[in-house]
């Protein structure tokens, strides 16, 4: 690389940037801690008199705890289920079989119906099913998503076919094939796979909201839709929560952010 | 296209099939109560839940609490699958509609056994619940509007008191309107502004509910005199675009001179305005005394397996100890005369403001306005509200706007 | 869309018919658990929107066909229906605009400097926040009167007065979509650059030799080889933000008036707090006309394969 000299410019763009997407955390992060009325003017830029105490309204105010494990079971749930039911559909769409355009066709329209509009059929449905307020009628609705499919169709699609070839001849069945030959070497599309799932599940608000009857079963979006009704905006309490709400999303993807990237590469382009 | 094949088996057919284990469980007795945004008080429902229990030894209570917003679309769609709550606490006029619906069960009978029950309750707010001569709901806690105002700001603009007309009131906001200072403010969820529409002789429908009465010169007039202090600064534009939280905090921020809202308005507004006592805010009927209610009841589902269970419980709630305890606990008054008479003696002693907001919600009870018993109340209320924001925004004239809102209001009525 | 229809590499005759059907029906049960959840929560709820459609009905009343009256009443009576559409597709013009900017971004993060992979994963980082905080994150920064964005316009002096962002006609869809953009543009940013690392370098070695700058690399190469990607980005931003139901029910719930209001959060409000779930049935179903429509269109636009998507 022969422009050695003009980077700077590079860098001054990039921390702008990251700086206002960066800003907001900040200044929930500050209200979040902040010991002074937070609706007093001018707002101060650091936190005045840091304090703890919202973060222990929050646990006292509702049951966080519940609602939390509420959450990461459904999650959990829906994550195994797409990276199993995922990979066995984009591995079918690697192959060729008659009405393959169809099913094709069919996913990319159910891309485009919005879940506003399905409530009622929803519940009906998942109610026939005896799966009301369960975590599995929580998590079936996102069982399976149509861009995560995609992600693991374009990732085995990358695999070479001689090695598929191989495993065939040496009397593997197709369901081996998949778990023995292709998910190792489809890691990245794994992981893309438990993050974004987990984003939809972790933050799907409409329908827990509907489906869930009981206390027990309520999650967190419903914890935070909740508390905003009920404080108002009052207290610093609102924000506190939502850092509470927000960190488990974050540390799970630093910690898979690697794999994810490059599963989003395979999955968003030509394998 | 048959319709009874296509939507009754289809789907009401999948609703009764898919009712959970809960519902079958009915036959043991179960209760399911569904309140509106009031978990903080999970503590005395509880208490009240196990001396009921205690009365009825089989009777098991399932307690749900859903926030306003998201309460209809859970009813809604617990009532298309036929698993409805029992007990349901309802604001507003959202009951009118269930109740032609045939959701909620005619509670009138129950009230001619047991005129007790009936004579323990204020009234008119009593007859708030009445729709096609039937009585459908309980109340639970009751709020209405009244006129708050800013005594420091009042004081600055050289005003003696609060205003006793409409005139008064638009000159006194117009008096303390200044800069970043605004004279009035109301809140506009619901029909929470109505009582500025009828302090001027303005009806939204004729007496028989059947055509739009607004269109009128005087309306017009009405409407522009609004438009033209919103655009002075005399009202503050929030009146007619915010919400709760927007209206009740630029008041409490001490720029506003007054605001047109109910109760609860009051808790909000002194968590959040550190110069409120006393001495600096005022609490009053608004011009004419007129106020719209927002209140709370509890109906019972006409799906019920229970339905005297169910009333019972009610019964139990509202009882006079229980209204009491909600009073004196969430400081409301609950239309329960004896509790009201009670909560109100305990908060006198430790807020005298807040004593005074309650006490302006026993008064002139009769002249509340905005409630009128439609079954397409939303729909109408939606079919209007936009026209008359456009007016007084001065983004429309108003006699386009109110044309205009003529046209769209008898459309819903033409549909039902 | 154009899905080559059979790959016939794949048919190879030492496998048997009976084997081929085997495998067919292997291939199926592999397909079948996605399908069904597919079918139970989009298709027949689809289903359910269009037959309700032409009917009158409301939860405990019996259901009456109406033929087109809903649809009818949509186009020729209802102003709060265009609004939300017009709405709905200011939204769907907003996200090139953060396409745009994440293509500049994505250019900037794929040159050698370093910590860039730390300005990517800062740049991500609001993607996978839960929307309803997202809301009252931005809520809070549009704060009238404590709102940091109308602290540093007023400390700036760029406006004397408070702007009441959220409760402005002219502001309020501008600062949804802004709201909007924040989350999305890590999400573009990521498909873009991974999409610009499959492009081979002696591309563009060759065309410096030919003597092109860089701006022209640019549009000759680099443009035309993302277009699978900008179209991927395309689909899953639109989709994202015109459903972007909880954003919206947040911090405006569609107002002030409609200004904000779009088409799902009017679909909405008209079933469950209008009681008209029937007209909202219309709406649906109008609604994934829409998405539908300009699904293909950007399809066409991005060179007719469903690229990304779909590529065998």
């Amino acid at each position: 690389m022969t422009r050695r000299q003009r980077r700077w410019p590079i860098h001054l763009a990039l921390i702008a940037v990251c700086f206002v997407m960066l800003v907001p955390f900040y200044w929930v992060l500050k209200t979040s801690i902040s010991g002074e009325n937070i609706f007093s003017y001018p707002p101060s830029i650091v936190p005045r008199d840091p304090q703890p105490f919202y973060y222990v309204d929050v646990w006292y105010a509702i049951p966080f705890a519940r609602y939390f494990l509420n959450s990461v079971v459904v999650s959990i749930l829906t994550i195994v289920a797409n990276v199993v039911l995922n990979a066995m559909a984009g591995y079918s769409l690697t192959q060729t079989f008659p009405g393959k355009q169809i099913v094709l066709m069919l996913f990319l329209s159910c891309m485009m119906i919005p879940f506003q509009a399905t409530i009622i059929p929803a519940y009906l449905i998942t109610g026939k099913l005896g799966l009301l307020d369960s975590y599995l009628g929580l998590a079936l609705p996102m069982f399976s998503t149509i861009i995560c499919i995609f992600v693991f169709k374009a990732s085995f699609d990358a695999v070479p076919r001689s090695l598929i070839d191989a495993a065939r001849v040496d009397g593997l069945s197709e369901w081996r094939i998949i778990w023995k030959v292709m998910m190792p070497l489809a890691k990245s599309a794994v992981a893309t796979n438990v993050i974004l799932s987990f984003i939809w599940s972790w933050n799907n608000f409409m329908w827990p909201l509907i489906a869930t009857r009981s206390q027990d079963m309520q999650t967190l979006p419903l914890g935070l839709a909740r508390f905003i009704s009920y404080q108002e905006d009052t207290t610093g309490a609102l924000y506190a929560f939502c850092i509470m709400v927000l960190a488990p999303g974050i540390l799970l993807f630093l910690l898979a952010q690697k794999e994810f990237v490059q599963g989003l590469t395979t999955g968003a382009t030509k394998g | 296209m048959d319709r009874r094949t296509v939507l009754k088996t289809g789907l009401a057919a999948a609703g009764t099939l898919a009712m959970p284990a809960y519902l079958r469980a009915q036959s043991n007795k179960k209760i399911s109560v569904l309140t509106w945004n009031i978990a903080d008080q999970e503590a005395l429902f509880k208490e009240e839940f196990d001396e009921f229990k205690k009365a009825n030894p089989s009777v098991e209570i399932e307690w749900l609490d859903k926030k306003g917003p998201d309460l209809p679309a859970f009813y809604q769609t617990q009532l298309v699958a036929g698993t409805a709550p029992d007990v349901i606490d309802i604001q507003g006029a959202l009951w009118v509609e269930w109740a032609a619906n045939g959701a909620l069960l005619d509670l009138t009978p129950y009230f001619q056994n047991d005129p007790a029950f009936v004579k323990m309750f204020n009234p008119d707010y009593m007859s708030s619940f009445v729709y096609d001569k039937k009585n459908y709901l309980v109340p639970f806690y009751v709020a209405k509007t009244l006129l708050y105002y800013n005594k420091t700001m009042f004081k600055e603009a050289g005003l003696s008191g609060p205003p006793k007309t409409f005139d008064e009131l638009l000159a006194s906001a117009q008096a303390m309107g200044k800069g970043e200072k605004t004279g009035f403010l109301t809140l506009n969820f619901d029909w929470l502004y109505w009582p500025l529409m009828k302090m001027n002789g303005i009806e939204l429908l004729t007496p028989d509910y059947k055509k739009p009465a607004f269109n009128t010169p005087a309306a017009a007039e009405l409407l522009d005199r609004l438009a033209k202090s919103t655009a002075a600064g005399a009202i503050n534009k929030i009146a007619w675009t915010g919400r709760w939280v927007e209206p009740n905090g630029a008041f409490a921020s001490g720029t506003v001179g007054m605001l047109q809202a109910h109760s609860a308005s009051y808790f909000f507004v002194k968590g959040q305005g550190r110069w409120i006592n006393p001495e600096t805010l005022g609490a009053t009927q608004a011009p004419g005394d007129w106020s719209t209610p927002t209140n709370h009841g509890f109906g019972v589902s006409k799906s019920s397996g229970n339905p005297e269970l169910a009333f019972a419980l009610v019964k139990h709630m509202t009882s006079v100890k229980w209204a009491t305890r909600l009073a004196q606990i969430r400081r409301v008054l609950t239309a329960n005369i004896e509790a009201d008479k009670a909560g109100l003696e305990s908060v006198k002693a430790d807020d005298p403001l807040a004593y005074a907001v309650l006490q302006t919600q026993l008064e002139h009870t009769d002249k509340m306005t905005g409630n009128w018993p439609l079954a397409n109340d939303a729909q109408i209320k939606e079919a209007f509200w936009p026209e008359f924001q456009n007016a007084v925004l001065g983004r429309k004239d108003a006699k386009t706007a109110l044309a205009d809102a003529e046209r769209a209001v008898t459309r819903v009525l033409r549909r039902s | 869309m154009s899905v080559t229809a059979i790959d016939t590499a794949d048919v190879r005759p030492r496998f048997t018919r009976r084997r081929s059907t085997r495998r067919a029906i292997l291939i199926w049960s592999f397909l079948a658990p996605s399908l069904l959840i597919f079918l139970l929560y989009r298709i027949l709820p689809l289903g359910w929107n269009l037959l309700l459609s032409f009917e009158a009905w409301s939860p405990l009343k019996p259901a009456v066909f109406i033929g087109f009256d809903n649809y009818q009443e949509m186009f020729w009576d209802d102003d709060v229906f265009w609004q939300a559409l017009w709405n709905t597709l200011g939204i769907i013009a907003s996200a090139p605009l953060g396409i745009a900017i994440a293509l500049g971004l994505a250019l900037l993060v794929n040159s050698d400097i370093r910590g860039r992979d730390v300005y990517r994963t800062l740049i991500f980082l609001s993607y996978p926040l839960m929307t309803v905080a997202v809301a009252i994150i931005w809520r809070w920064m549009f704060d009238e009167r404590v709102g940091l964005i109308n602290f540093v316009a007023r400390s700036l002096h760029l406006a004397d007065q408070p702007i009441p962002f959220l409760n402005s006609f002219t502001w309020a869809l501008p600062c949804v979509i802004a709201a909007n953009i924040w989350q999305m543009l890590g999400f573009y940013m990521i498909i873009i650059l991974t999409g610009l690392q499959t492009i081979p370098g002696n591309l563009y070695e060759a065309a410096e030799i030919d003597g092109a700058n860089s701006f022209r690399r640019f549009l000759r190469i680099t443009l035309p080889l993302l277009r699978p990607s900008l179209f991927l980005c395309f689909v899953i931003g639109m989709l994202n933000s015109v459903t972007s139901f909880d954003l919206i029910y947040v911090m405006t719930n569609g107002g002030p008036g409609h200004a904000t209001e779009i088409l799902v959060t009017y679909i909405y409000k008209l079933a469950f707090n209008q009681t008209r779930f029937d007209y909202a049935a219309a709406i649906t179903v109008v609604f994934f006309m829409l998405l539908l429509a300009v699904t293909w269109a950007a399809n066409r636009l991005s060179g007719g394969n469903v690229g990304a998507v779909e590529h065998d």
